[in-house]
């Protein structure tokens, strides 16, 4: 699995991860992702289009990410392009319905700008 | 009716941690592969497999850290449809999953979320079936897929 990040304004940072979040690989990236979420000046897109497998301990990471967001006055959302394991996985724990989910990445970018 | 074609049974025994884990995901894989099961349902049964053993290492106990932990799988294949079946044997404290019922519905707001509570939830969804017991001080989880197959 790999994260990085990308600024590309003030207000909009792009962390991407690819690979398997499994329970040990999303320990792995937790504290990187967490220092991520927490410096964020504006709003996060998390791109989620190549990440293989997302299990329940990488949703915690997400969610404790979108609450250091929200925390500041941000917006953190996801993007899944056509990734139907991970879609499934965030509509089975419902976190879809609490992190806005987008398969189009630039209708997730401009979701951070309303 | 001839009776269900059963193939002989992978067996894995690991420790309990997460590297363990991950290498067992790697065995059901292999055998799952090699027992042409599709891959959307070894998906299924590697997500089942990774929460399954989370919740080992995180709620078994000390018990459960310190003992193995004993996996099979085996495929059955009849004419209307087939199944594969994953065990997960721990000797951690007694937990049923397949009957257990979350403590709250999921949160209204991202305010009101937490991180965690979600590896059960994510089992039912992607198995077909759960079964457990407990016997000799162990836990005995078997998480079923079933699919058809194209004739």
């Amino acid at each position: 699995m790999a994260i990085r990040f990308e600024d590309v304004n003030e207000g909009l940072r792009r962390i991407v991860l690819s690979g398997r979040l499994d329970t040990a690989g999303s320990e792995q990236i937790a504290p990187q992702f967490a220092e991520l979420t927490e410096s964020a000046k504006g709003g996060v897109v998390v791109y989620l289009s190549a990440v293989r497998f997302l299990s329940s301990m990488a949703i915690g990471v997400l969610v404790t990410g979108a609450k250091a967001v929200q925390a500041r006055g941000g917006r953190m959302v996801l993007h899944v392009a056509e990734n139907e394991v991970i879609i499934r996985t965030l509509e089975a724990t419902g976190i879809n319905e609490l992190i806005p989910t987008f398969q189009d990445a630039l209708d997730a970018e401009k979701a951070l700008l309303k | 009716m001839s009776p269900p074609a059963v193939q002989p049974p992978a067996a894995l025994t690991i420790r309990a941690d997460m590297w363990d884990a991950r290498r067992a995901s790697g065995w059901l894989e292999s055998a799952a592969l090699a027992q042409n099961v599709p891959l959307e349902q070894v998906v299924r049964l590697d997500h089942c497999l990774d929460e399954a053993l989370a919740n080992v290492i995180r709620h078994g106990g000390p018990a459960a850290l310190s003992s193995p932990v004993h996996l099979q799988f085996s495929v059955r294949r009849g004419p209307g449809a087939c199944t594969a079946e994953l065990s997960v044997s721990d000797a951690g404290v007694a937990f049923d999953p397949s009957t257990f019922v979350a403590a709250a519905p999921h949160p209204a707001s991202l305010v009101d979320a937490t991180p965690g509570g979600l590896g059960l939830p994510l089992i039912r969804n992607f198995s077909d079936e759960l079964s457990y017991r407990h016997s000799q001080g162990r836990n005995h989880l078997t998480i079923t897929v079933s699919w058809v197959e194209e004739a």
